[in-house]
């Protein structure tokens, strides 16, 4: 007693009062057995605690333990019995109620019972391996009235239909509910599973598998998911209400297996309400519901991605081999752009931004992109449109968005060198005649290019740069050279080209007319006597001219044209009329380039300073020209733009294709000798595989191309085969 | 002190002892009999009679009471027990489940 850690000493009888009265035990426990009796009647407040808990302590001392125990067991029981027929006895909906208020007050008794029966609980029981009175109490309720035969079925069934009840719409009492269900659970967990949750799985299997097989004949994909969500969370309240919680995993489970799982292909594939009809009506409401049902269930998701990713496919591939969308490249790679656009859309905001789908997205659109082996042109041409003019008047950022989302498009492209090729062309397009709307835009363009792919990939690119910047420099050297008397030439201003930056367009140069000629002579002498050792050519093709000139009524326009354009146009100085043939000849230029600048001349609605006859569209080899006097515009300049080829045309297409072949071979080579140095010995295949990945940041090399490539290399000497084992690749050094 | 804090402890002699319940509580015995659901008389009169344990025991444990309260909260003193009692006390003790 001194201290509370000296608890479990055993201790004789605490009046040594020797027990003489044989009837002793009986008469104490009929004191107990009384009591218990007005416990369960609601009785006891006459009673004295302690009283009988001395009672009972005493019987136990006093060795009658078994008694007092056998006692309690025969005395409860008879009392659950009588309980279990007025439980019974009651009708309807008043069941429940009753076996729930008898167990409220067989709740209250017990713990009394133990109260007064505390010291037989604390020293007997352990002694002798005995149920706890609690527990004992429990076991009885259980076997007494819950599997009392004309309970069990009884309340099972008056449960589920509770449930069912509810399920169709009617408000039932929750709280009654959840006491009775608490009781199965205190009863013991295999008392809940066996008398309720099973059944209840079973049923709600039942039930959900007939509603969803109604529901799937009647609904559509979004009604359908939207009553299946409802179910669901209707579910798991349920469960939050009255079930034990651990059931929930296997209630919603059994609603998903019922609802989704069996009717998964159905719903998605399913006519006018399916996957691809969400998608394609942007419902990310739907879609969004239909990603959180599906990743429920195993596998749901790769169905979604599956269907979404041949969606994806079989729409991409219409858009990029539907000839009258190829007729116009800018809306193409427009429409291309709004369709990643969507999709990300409905990742983001219907799918979670989930990695998988974005994967899927992402093999899609470089699936179906390089199945058009035009998109790297227009790709290109389209960033080329944006330069140009698209641009004016956006913001910065907008301009960085549009140039990321490009970026986007070329990271899908396989043929990365072909995208280069063109867009070196189109740059140099931009460039040359200071068409490009922003200097920074191109450079920042290029800066991600360089990113993306590499220094190699983009110095020649950045070359052009720095070529416009030196020619700058040295037009401020050549006039500066040639003193005050230059107001009389022509202006002349040229731009020196680093063969192998620019793409090289090895046109005939035309003749020039001979005002000009005096002064790219003078030019052609400063510039090879400030650098030594260099060839200059003239590339006619590539320059512009801006020209004054006066028609009838004394009208003066100046006149923005093509180098081209300026030749056949001072021919007009000393002629009025001029045929085809003499054109030609005059001027030497090629036939393509010659009809494009005399189409533009004399064709274009409103710049026609040149009259043709006959009077058709196109330019024939026996027409001709004529000055036209008449030519009135209400500007002082005139613009002529040259009917330019936005698309290559079909040879030019082959020729640059045919060029990129060409550059492609000494990559192969170069990555052959690089891998076969680094690994001396190496077998077909797998050299193969090595120059594929290399290589793949520019473009798929052909496994036919590569071995082409290493047979050109055993020619040379750079490899030899095994003598044993001809597969394999020797490199020799 | 209000009534229902209290509860009386009265001895096989008929001495009365009014101490507060939460030291009385100290018995685990003692605390079923105040917080058992249904209202014994006990719980009713706030008060309790133990035949069977003599004054001198009753006042002994009521100290114990007050000295086990203070001992819980951090003040360590020693209870002093006069041999003669022990052995009573330690019946009662085990009675009272303290």
């Amino acid at each position: 007693m001194s201290a509370q850690k000296k608890r479990n000493f055993q201790i004789e009888a605490f009046k040594h009062r020797v027990v003489v009265d044989p009837k002793y035990a009986e008469k104490t426990w009929k004191i107990l057995d009384h009591a218990i009796h007005e416990i369960y009647n609601h009785n006891a407040s006459g009673l004295s605690f302690e009283e009988l808990y001395r009672n009972a302590y005493n019987m136990v001392l006093h060795k009658f333990g078994e008694k007092l125990y056998s006692g309690l067991v025969s005395t409860m029981t008879s009392h659950l019995k009588e309980i279990a027929e007025s439980i019974e006895a009651a009708q309807g909906d008043l069941f429940l109620e009753e076996l729930n208020r008898k167990w409220a007050d067989h709740n209250k008794a017990l713990q009394m019972i133990r109260d007064i029966l505390m010291y037989m609980d604390r020293t007997f029981i352990p002694s002798t391996r005995k149920t706890p009175v609690h527990e004992l109490g429990l076991n009885l309720w259980r076997d007494n009235i819950i599997h009392s035969s004309n309970i069990r079925s009884r309340l099972h069934d008056t449960l589920l239909e509770l449930v069912q009840r509810e399920r169709t719409g009617e408000v039932i009492d929750r709280g009654l509910m959840r006491n009775v269900i608490k009781m199965l659970m205190d009863l013991g967990s295999s008392v809940y599973q066996e008398d309720f949750e099973k059944p209840f799985l079973e049923v709600s299997a039942d039930f959900y598998r007939g509603e969803s097989q109604q529901f799937i004949e009647s609904c559509d994909c979004g009604d359908f998911l939207k009553k299946a969500e409802r179910r669901l969370n209707e579910e798991i309240e349920r469960v939050t209400h009255y079930l034990d919680a651990k059931s929930e995993a296997k209630i919603t489970n059994v609603v998903e297996t019922e609802m989704i799982k069996c009717h998964m292909q159905t719903l998605v594939h399913m006519d006018n309400s399916g996957l691809v009809n969400m998608i394609v009506d942007d419902k990310y409401e739907d879609l969004g519901r239909m990603y959180s049902l599906f990743r429920r269930v195993h596998n749901g998701l790769s169905i979604i991605r599956d269907v979404m990713t041949s969606h994806i496919r079989d729409t991409g591939k219409q858009l990029v081999t539907d000839p009258e969308r190829l007729k116009d490249p800018v809306d193409f790679v427009q429409r291309l752009l709004d369709e990643k656009d969507k999709h990300d859309k409905i990742i983001s905001l219907a799918f979670s931004n989930d990695k998988t789908f974005q994967n899927a997205l992402n093999s899609s659109f470089e699936y179906f992109i390089n199945l058009n082996p035009r998109s790297p042109e227009y790709i290109s041409l389209f960033v080329d449109d944006k330069l140009r003019k698209g641009l004016k008047g956006v913001s910065e950022e907008d301009v960085e968005m549009v140039l990321d989302k490009v970026m986007m498009l070329f990271r899908y492209l396989q043929e990365k060198d072909v995208f280069e090729k063109y867009y070196k062309q189109h740059l140099a397009k931009r460039l040359l005649p200071g068409k490009t709307v922003s200097d920074d835009v191109e450079r920042s363009l290029i800066v991600k290019l360089k990113t993306e792919c590499g220094y190699q990939f983009t110095s020649k690119l950045e070359g052009m740069f720095t070529d416009m910047k030196t020619s700058q420099d040295t037009m401020k050297g050549f006039y500066a050279s040639l003193g005050p008397d230059v107001t009389d030439h022509p202006q002349l201003t040229v731009q020196v080209l680093t063969t192998g930056s620019w793409p090289s367009q090895s046109s005939a140069t035309c003749n020039l007319p001979s005002e000009i000629l005096g002064i790219c002579e003078k030019f052609r002498t400063y510039y090879l006597g400030t650098h030594t050792g260099r060839r200059l050519s003239w590339q006619t093709n590539m320059g512009y001219a801006d020209i004054k000139a006066t028609f009838g009524k004394g009208q003066r326009h100046e006149l923005n044209v093509s180098t081209y354009q300026m030749c056949i146009l001072m021919l007009f100085n000393s002629a009025d009329r001029l045929s085809y043939r003499e054109i030609e000849q005059a001027t030497e230029i090629p036939v393509l380039d010659l009809k494009r600048s005399l189409q533009s001349l004399a064709c274009a609605k409103g710049r026609n300073v040149l009259g043709k006859e006959p009077m058709t569209k196109e330019v024939g080899e026996d027409d001709s020209f004529f000055f036209n006097d008449k030519f009135s515009c209400k500007l002082y300049k005139v613009k002529i733009g040259t009917v330019v080829a936005q698309k290559e045309s079909e040879p030019e297409k082959l020729e640059t294709r045919q060029r990129v072949e060409e550059d492609r071979k000494p990559q192969i080579e170069a990555a052959i000798v690089r891998i076969m140095k680094s690994r001396r010995v190496l077998d077909h295949n797998n050299i193969v595989t090595e120059v594929t990945k290399q290589l793949q940041s520019r473009f798929l090399p052909n496994p036919v191309l590569i071995k082409k490539r290493i047979e050109s290399l055993i020619e040379r000497e750079f490899l030899e085969r095994d003598k044993v084992d001809r597969k394999l690749y020797r490199y020799l050094a | 002190m209000r009534k229902e804090d209290t509860v009386k402890l009265i001895s096989a002699e008929g001495f009365e002892f009014v101490i507060d319940k939460k030291a009385a509580m100290v018995s685990q015995t003692i605390r079923n009999m105040l917080t058992s659901p249904g209202s014994f008389a006990e719980t009713q009169h706030g008060e309790v009679t133990f035949p069977e344990i003599s004054t001198v025991i009753l006042e002994k444990i009521c100290q114990y009471f007050y000295w086990s309260l203070q001992y819980a909260s951090g003040k360590e003193t020693e209870f002093h027990i006069e041999p003669e009692l022990t052995l009573e006390l330690m019946m009662a003790a085990n009675y009272l489940h303290t």
